[in-house]
């Protein structure tokens, strides 16, 4: 067992000892994996982010019920007694068309491009509204509330307003199938690469494997160093990746955060998603180890004894 | 320790390298191999070392039947062997502690117990003050006595020699087979392949003769 740990230790030793002696080559491996781990976790941050902003939309779903401008009080209160008994409503409740009226002048005050037309309007314009909010999130169970408001006598129109935001989350679907498929391609492209360079270190190292098989090293003694160099390539490259995600994260985060800002929401990216940075070096060192894996049974077998 | 029985070695596409050869070599014996070049001395040294494995008839090592061990098995035979060749095969790439060290960490062998081994290893062949140096600043005779020391470090029981001093000149050949015949004092069982009889004098040896990859004589030399 200690045997055992310290050949590890050894190998790690030797391969890092090995990229001391030779930087450059290392570090740009390591950048190649680096920049093929960054673009799709860029296209992830994006993709999650903006799902977690409609995902957000969606939770406020909230049906509005517009009256018939012409509609009595009578109405208003049968309509408030169904609402009241229809089971899948969590709460409602009731703007009137004056309530409407005095809200909008007082927002148009602040507002100087409208507050001509609005005062040059005589009459409220405004009906009476209902703004319901319903129990599920359920787009078909809202669809099914919707039509049946819309079908009470009185009223004028149904609108509910996660439309755009459930077609939003449809192409959000669909860029994270893309985002999958670039993930799988750039990780094959991974495996060639590093494999390759793995396959080159072992030609450079012919030598050695040859005198050390002569001196009863077994397989395992001499694969390890070459299997660690390509997870530490991998382990490397998925940090170049987080550095620079976090680097163009933050360059983003002030364009978006003056955004959210004009629309006054606090939005901004969340910067360090540790979960997904994890994933990366994890999946980064995987593959590392893989590529080298395969590449390394194969060179060792074909370096022959003379 | 070492015997053959009816061992012949053909190489794919090739003559028969070793013909129905049948010897027995004890542990702390001294053997010299000898024979004009392509006689067989190389194949049986890799018989030996179990590098190549016999076309047919059986050689035992220690009483294991090399054609019947199992690949995974074959490195930890190989560990009773210090391997010295003609041409080194020392690494450029690090200094000569680091070469003689290389056999210690196969062994699992490491730290200052390493050093102290690599230490004694170098002295043993008269390059303690060469620990730092790259191999190949030195002389030919020092490589080859380098290469003395890394076959000895992990204290193999038997060393096997392929034309030790065939690229040296009389006098460090005659340095290098001093060094052998000190293992040999102290019980390593050394078999040696050579085309000159240098340093056989003087002692009593074992000679095994080949020609054309039979064996032709066996005599003892005085």
């Amino acid at each position: 067992m200690k045997n055992k740990l310290n050949h590890h230790f050894q190998a790690i030793k030797l391969v890092l000892l090995r990229m001391r002696n030779n930087p450059l080559p290392s570090f740009m491996i390591s950048l190649v994996v680096g920049v093929a781990m960054c673009l799709p976790g860029l296209f992830y941050i994006g993709i999650d982010n903006l799902s977690k902003l409609t995902n957000h939309m969606q939770n406020e779903t909230e049906i509005s019920l517009f009256l018939k401008l012409d509609a009595s009080t009578t109405t208003i209160t049968e309509i408030k007694a169904l609402l009241a008994k229809n089971a899948a409503i969590k709460q409602f409740h009731l703007v009137t068309k004056d309530e409407a009226w005095v809200k909008l002048k007082a927002a148009s005050e602040t507002n100087n491009d409208n507050s001509n037309t609005i005062h040059q309007l005589d009459k409220n314009p405004l009906p009476d509204a209902f703004f319901i909010q319903a129990k599920s999130n359920d787009p078909i169970a809202l669809e099914a509330l919707k039509d049946e408001l819309q079908s009470i006598s009185g009223v004028e129109q149904a609108l509910l307003n996660t439309e755009w935001a459930k077609r939003l989350a449809t192409l959000l679907a669909l860029g994270k199938k893309i985002t999958f498929f670039i993930s799988i391609l750039l990780g094959i492209a991974l495996l060639v690469i590093i494999g390759n360079t793995v396959r080159m270190q072992i030609l450079t190292q012919k030598d050695e494997i040859e005198v050390s098989h002569l001196m009863g090293a077994t397989s395992s003694f001499i694969r390890t160093p070459f299997l660690y160099a390509g997870m530490f390539y991998g382990l490397f490259g998925g940090l170049i990746a987080i550095l620079m995600m976090a680097g163009v994260v933050q360059l983003f985060n002030d364009s978006v955060t003056q955004i959210s800002n004009l629309y006054s929401s606090d939005f901004s990216l969340s910067l360090f998603n540790n979960n997904l940075f994890l994933a990366i070096i994890g999946i980064a060192t995987s593959i590392g180890w893989l590529g080298s894996y395969l590449a390394v049974n194969r060179s060792i077998a074909s370096i022959k004894i003379n | 320790m070492i015997k053959f029985d009816q061992v012949t070695k053909r190489y794919p596409g090739g003559d028969e390298a070793l013909k129905n050869v049948s010897l027995n070599i004890e542990a702390g014996e001294m053997v010299f191999v000898t024979g004009n070049s392509g006689a067989g001395k190389s194949t049986l040294l890799k018989l030996i070392a179990a590098i190549e494995r016999p076309t047919s008839g059986i050689v035992l090592i220690a009483n294991q039947n090399i054609s019947k061990l199992k690949p995974s098995a074959i490195p930890y035979m190989r560990r009773r062997f210090g391997l010295i060749f003609q041409d080194h095969k020392l690494l450029y790439d690090r200094n000569c502690f680091e070469n003689v060290i290389l056999p210690l960490h196969i062994n699992g062998i490491t730290g200052l117990e390493a050093a102290k081994r690599v230490r004694a290893a170098l002295d043993k062949v008269g390059l303690l003050h060469k620990e730092k140096a790259m191999p190949i600043t030195l002389s030919g005779g020092e490589q080859q006595r380098l290469a003395i020391a890394r076959a000895v470090v992990s204290r193999p029981s038997i060393l096997i020699a392929d034309e030790p001093t065939g690229n040296l000149d009389a006098s460090y050949a005659a340095d290098i087979m001093a060094i052998f015949h000190a293992f040999h004092q102290v019980g390593v069982t050394v078999i040696m392949a050579t085309h000159d009889a240098l340093g056989m004098s003087a002692r009593q040896n074992r000679v095994l003769h080949l020609h054309q990859g039979a064996l032709t004589a066996e005599k003892i030399t005085l």
